[in-house]
């Protein structure tokens, strides 16, 4: 049981850098916009919820979901950043944009971590004040990385299951 | 010169789109994913092809060996999140003539469609 628990923190553990990097890389090139860390927690009731997510389904010898959730905030800027459009309101546009972001983000990890053969789903996106992001039973403990920014916060959440 | 650009994401069709329309190439034709491209494409007249990989439907990769199989000459150049090695040795030995990764910069956009377009960046 110790043996297996270890395993499961390292595999989260080794996870968490090539999410972070990447992040930092989509942000940097795409928005031109230097993003900071600012927490680090096991997802709970009471974690902060934003309006708009993307989620996006890995596969291959690790099963997981990569979520890029934003304030609106941030999901007008990037559309902003991006396009040059300014639009006042969480559209199919601005969906569209946060989406592949989140794509870029779930791949560019993917690409540092090709021994683990992973495939990237299509994102998905939710919008609404509140939602939550449900994850199997046999992820136990999905992660929240916090990130402070100029454009606003905004989150990644992710879980596993080996 | 007549580009055929495919990408799932308007907001990235557009981006290049608007690159492509600063480096002077006014004639852009877009496709949401492989499938509409490929009967695009067939319908004849593209010069080159910039296309991204995971798309619903037909992926970049069945794009571009659905392509090579008419046309084993015309420039096809995935721009796509798929950087591992093993992915890229697929797409070269099924025919890709460049590639980009996302997340790109917008110099490395400019300069990787100017290349392709022969407009200098």
């Amino acid at each position: 049981m110790i043996t297996q628990t270890k395993t499961k923190a390292e595999s989260t553990t080794n996870l968490l850098n090539p999410i972070i990097g990447s992040v930092l890389r989509t942000f940097e090139r795409m928005l031109q916009c230097v993003p900071r860390r600012s927490g680090l927690e096991l997802k709970h009731k009471d974690s902060p919820k934003f309006p708009l997510s993307a989620i996006v389904a890995l596969t291959g010898d690790m099963n997981g979901t990569i979520v890029f959730s934003v304030s609106e905030a941030v999901s007008l800027e990037i559309v902003h950043r991006l396009l040059g459009e300014v639009v006042h309101e969480i559209n199919s546009e601005v969906c569209d944009a946060v989406g592949e972001i989140a794509n870029m983000i779930a791949g560019s990890a993917k690409a540092e971590l090709e021994h683990l053969n992973l495939t990237l789903g299509i994102p998905n996106m939710v919008v609404g004040t509140g939602h939550e992001v449900y994850y199997p039973p046999e992820v136990a403990h999905p992660l929240c990385i916090y990130f402070e920014s100029e454009m606003g916060q905004f989150m990644i959440e992710f879980g596993f299951r080996e | 010169m007549k580009v055929l650009l495919v990408d799932d994401s308007a907001t990235m069709r557009t981006i290049q789109k608007r690159c492509l329309t600063t480096l002077g190439v006014k004639n852009v034709v877009e496709a949401a994913d492989g499938l509409q491209a490929i009967k695009l494409f067939l319908s004849g007249g593209f010069d080159i092809v910039f296309t991204d990989w995971n798309m619903p439907n037909m992926d970049g990769l069945q794009l571009l060996m659905e392509i090579r199989k008419t046309d084993k000459t015309i420039p096809v150049i995935m721009i796509t999140t798929e950087a591992e090695r093993a992915r890229v040795i697929i797409a070269v030995q099924a025919g890709i003539s460049d590639y980009l990764v996302k997340p790109f910069s917008p110099e490395a956009l400019n300069e990787k469609l100017s290349k392709w377009v022969g407009v200098p960046a």
